[in-house]
């Protein structure tokens, strides 16, 4: 039996660490994949010191648990005090105020919090962007506040209570019994309390990805959107070191507090022990130190005379220096040394435009395609762009010009066109299968399926197979294409946007639908992948465009950026990178030779012609596809004929709840009365 | 006098809590009851809801049997850490809270990497020369994802119960004549029920309402509450949807812990801390 246990303690441990020995090993690995050893490197740890976003975004994540630890812990020390002090039954109350944040899952603490940013922010105030810096202090303070004081109660309430009295017959005041002995007293309770906020301010990531805006982002929100392709192997590093950091926190603490333990068993008699004076002093030294580093950081950050563009763009979207590209971004700043470029990426076109919509963020330049930008300036938030800073614009192909989206080129300047075509794995899928979109319905792949994840995309597919217009707006044959798709969700592995690198260079998925540019990309990584285009039932043909939203602050900025982009060389330089073709007359002669011949990234004139544009849709036909595809992923298989019907369950439900949430928590005040 | 000033102390921390997480909670639900188009008052969203009161049956269901499976595993692990000596049980506490600090994202990325068709755990079996298993993609994988990230949840609050049993109760038990198995059912496992509660209280609550675990280990069909609350506000564009269903996530979550609260008796404060 106690070997079983043991044996058992032993398996949980290797459990638990299993995969954080995965990812030190990574750090060390010579080659990009998780999967595959390749050799032993330290060359990640030098490439971490030197990726100057990273250690911003691991500056900004201490930034603000420093800060939030710092200020809940003082600001939770003084009330809890103060409830201490009250008569039961109010503590009792402001406690079950405190457990709100404790109880609550953290996805309701960030949306709510989210939500009521936004509202005071955008809709009371009319600020431009209401999450920000500050909102994500306020919600880290403000779930640090009750470990804080469900930490330091405890201490008080084992306090004796003559202490603090003798301490005044003995002339102090009430201030300085408070700093001489309840402080003295209730230490251990701060600093356990204040390295769990610490701690858990640290790796939060949920309440932070809703209650943050563009413009200041912490570490775990950008590994989020970090899924595109195998992670860079320097972010393992970067967690390797953080690992050995909280381990020799970890035992420091651990050490102290043995030796204190035994220091007060020794001695029995309470008094101010010379370690314990100088452990205090330490600490003391540490947090003055960490505030001093903190704030000094805060004003160095915030202090800037540099203008700063914040550029929002698609994953993946722009050459970033990597396997021997141009850095644009960085050939931008030093052009233009006193612009600063704020880079952050969006997953779709519907995911941009919650963020724009949601008004949290400042933007200054966004990169939609064709039919996102048609619903942008019909929705008016859109800036006209002014021409006289984007001579480039001359460089643009005609037949990108007076599109249907922006038929009198005065909101955009495109950046990239291609189609949208089928990926798929040569090795374990028979040529003859392919021969159109059929090929994503095959059983024969069933569980080696990716399909879209974004209502449009997956819809359009659905609609050339059956051969129904990709603008349609008649619920019928949307419901038709929806039933299309349903029929699928059976053979499908996983819905996917960014994820689809990993899983289609690992071999992990056989099939996906997914942009020729990408497509490209995914094909160099991994020579067994070939694209495919269905020509005869049509594929999307897609444009993506630079605009400047409404919310922009620095609109010439952004013009400099996108005149920028507009030069043939720079166009063709990024290309080469992100493997889509450019619009620019003249960028395809800078491109590789290989990319630019390339017939999945430039195909044939006369198989473009059977490409289709999405267009604008009106919004209830969007909600209508988006609920649509919502039930095809819950229901699998069974989309219902008509809606209705819905809402009994829904009124049981919540009628249940109540009745039960009811039934709970009110009697309970009497029964603690007796 | 003294004492009623003292009071005054918790004041702008009272006021804090009101404005941060009392008032929010009624913006979330004031949403819930707008139109998205709008902005007037509207029942709609609710009626909605029934499309994902399946996913939220599926949340719901995933995170008892985590939790369940966290309390089978957990338990011997946390009594076998009380039973140390003093020192070794500090070690082993600090090995359990280590994993919790660490980024849950790269974390669970890592078992993408273990799991996957191609992954490391795939290679091994194939060198050994059995078959792939298909992990990724199954409710299998969420569920052990969930196991894995909220496992040290269930321990902690467990072992802090377990250590405090009185090992004067457990000998007299056996002076009274009860064998081992007795033992355990009879004094120790009564004795460490506030701590099964809230171990059960502390894996559930994250794990109904996650959605990056779902997102990178589900497949086609594991859609959970989380994920559709996310997609609401980060996709669709809908936060009066996305408010909705975070209120029927809330009052779940409430009647669910308000459960266990009673079965639990009256923890004098209330929360359960680490």
């Amino acid at each position: 039996m106690k070997k079983a246990n043991r044996i058992l303690t032993v398996l949980i441990f290797a459990f638990l660490y299993l995969p954080m020995l995965v990812l030190v090993v990574a750090s060390f690995n010579n080659g990009k994949d998780l999967t595959v050893f390749e050799g032993f490197t330290t060359g990640h740890y030098a490439d971490l010191f030197k990726d100057k976003d990273l250690l911003t975004l691991l500056g900004n994540s201490l930034l603000i648990s420093l800060l939030s630890t710092v200020i809940a812990t003082a600001f939770g020390t003084f009330s809890a005090v103060g409830i201490h002090n009250m008569k039961p039954r109010l503590r009792k109350t402001v406690m079950s105020l405190t457990n709100i944040p404790m109880t609550n899952p953290d996805i309701v603490t960030g949306i709510s919090l989210s939500l009521l940013f936004v509202f005071v922010g955008s809709t009371l105030l009319h600020q431009k962007e209401s999450l920000n810096f500050w909102t994500l202090l306020i919600a880290h303070i403000t779930f640090n506040l009750p470990y804080v004081i469900l930490n330091v109660m405890p201490k008080l309430k084992q306090m004796n209570p003559a202490l603090q009295d003798a301490a005044m017959d003995l002339g102090c005041t009430p201030l300085q019994s408070f700093f001489k002995v309840t402080l003295h007293e209730i230490m251990p309770g701060i600093i356990s309390g204040a390295i769990m906020a610490f701690t858990m301010s640290l790796d939060d990531f949920v309440i932070s990805y809703f209650v943050s805006g563009s413009g200041f982002l912490t570490l775990p929100v950008e590994i989020y959107s970090y899924t595109k392709k195998p992670m860079q192997p320097r972010v393992y590093a970067m967690f390797t070191l953080l690992f050995l950091l909280i381990f020799v926190l970890m035992v420091t603490m651990n050490l102290l507090q043995i030796r204190a333990d035994r220091k007060r068993v020794s001695k029995q008699v309470r008094t101010v022990t010379k370690s314990g004076r100088i452990f205090r002093r330490v600490c003391a030294g540490v947090c003055a130190l960490l505030l001093l580093l903190g704030s000094g950081w805060l004003i160095f950050s915030t202090r800037q005379d540099k203008i700063t563009l914040n550029v929002m763009n698609w994953g993946q979207n722009i050459a970033d220096g990597s396997d021997g590209t141009m850095d644009i971004i960085a050939a931008f700043e030093e052009k233009y040394p006193n612009i600063d470029v704020n880079y952050t990426t969006y997953e779709s076109n519907e995911s941009l435009y919650a963020k724009l919509k949601g008004g949290g963020v400042t933007v200054d330049l966004i990169i939609p395609s064709d039919y996102m930008i048609a619903r942008l300036i019909d929705e008016d938030m859109l800036n006209p762009l002014n021409f006289n800073n984007i001579p480039n614009y001359k460089y643009v192909q005609e037949r990108f010009k007076n599109t249907a989206y922006d038929p009198n080129n005065a909101y955009s300047v495109p950046y990239t066109w291609g189609t949208v075509g089928i990926i798929y794995n040569t090795k374990y899928v028979d040529e003859a299968d392919v021969t159109g979109w059929e090929l994503l319905w095959n059983e024969k792949y069933a569980g080696k399926v990716l399909m879209f994840d974004n209502s449009r995309d997956a819809f359009g597919i659905a609609q050339f197979l059956e051969g129904i217009s990709i603008n349609t707006t008649d619920e019928a044959e949307l419901r038709q294409a929806a039933k299309k798709l349903a029929e699928q969700n059976p053979l499908v592995r996983q819905y996917v946007m960014d994820q689809i690198y990993g899983a289609m260079e690992g071999e992990n998925a056989w099939i996906a639908p997914y942009y020729a540019g990408d497509c490209m990309m995914m094909m160099v990584a991994n020579e067994n992948l070939a694209f495919y285009l269905p020509e005869e039932q049509g594929f999307n043909l897609f444009i993506d465009a630079m605009c400047i939203p409404k919310c922009s602050e620095n609109q010439e900025a952004a013009e400099l950026f996108i005149n920028f982009l507009c030069e043939p060389e720079i166009s063709g330089a990024n290309m080469d990178y992100i493997c889509y073709a450019s619009p620019i007359e003249g960028a395809r002669d800078y491109m590789d030779e290989y990319l630019a011949e390339s017939e999945v990234i430039y195909p044939d004139d006369s198989i473009l012609e059977k490409g289709v544009s999405y267009l604008f849709l009106p919004a209830e036909t969007n909600r209508l596809m988006d609920s649509l595809f919502m039930e095809i992923r819950i229901a699998g298989g069974d989309v219902g004929e008509e809606d209705g019907g819905h809402a009994w369950p829904v009124v049981l439900t919540f009628a249940g709840l109540a009745i039960a949430a009811a039934f709970l928590f009110l009697p309970k005040p009497k029964h603690k009365r007796k | 006098m003294k004492k009623n000033k003292s009071i005054l102390l918790s004041g702008p921390y009272i006021l804090w809590m009101l404005i941060f997480t009392l008032i929010p909670l009624g913006v979330m639900a004031f949403y819930a009851f707008t139109d998205p188009d709008t902005g007037k008052f509207t029942l709609q969203n609710l009626e909605d809801l029934g499309l994902f009161l399946p996913s939220l049956g599926t949340s719901v269901w995933f995170s008892l049997l985590s939790a369940g499976i966290c309390l089978l595993l957990g338990y011997p692990v946390a009594y076998f850490i009380a039973h140390r000596s003093p020192i070794t049980q500090k070690i082993l506490y600090m090995l359990i809270m280590l994993p919790m600090c660490m980024s849950f994202l790269l974390r669970t990325l890592a078992w993408v990497g273990l799991l996957e068709t191609n992954g490391i755990i795939n290679v091994l079996l194939g060198k050994m020369g059995a078959g792939t298993v298909e992990v990724i993609g199954t409710s299998g994988a969420v569920i052990l994802g969930m196991v894995y990230n909220y496992l040290p949840y269930m321990i902690l609050p467990l072992y802090a119960i377990i250590v405090k049993i009185d090992n004067r109760l457990i000998e007299a038990a056996e002076d009274l004549g009860c064998n081992g198995v007795q033992v355990f059912g009879r004094v120790i496992l009564p004795l460490s029920i506030p701590g099964i509660l809230s171990g059960i209280t502390m894996v559930f609550v994250p794990a109904v309402s996650t959605f990056y675990i779902s997102q990178k280990l589900g497949g086609a069909d594991t859609m959970l509450i989380g994920d559709i609350i996310e997609k609401q506000f980060k996709t669709s564009n809908n936060p009066n949807m996305g408010a909705a269903l975070s209120l029927l996530l809330m009052l779940m979550v409430l009647v669910c812990t308000g459960i266990m609260n009673r079965f639990g008796g009256e923890d004098e404060e209330g929360g359960v801390v680490v």
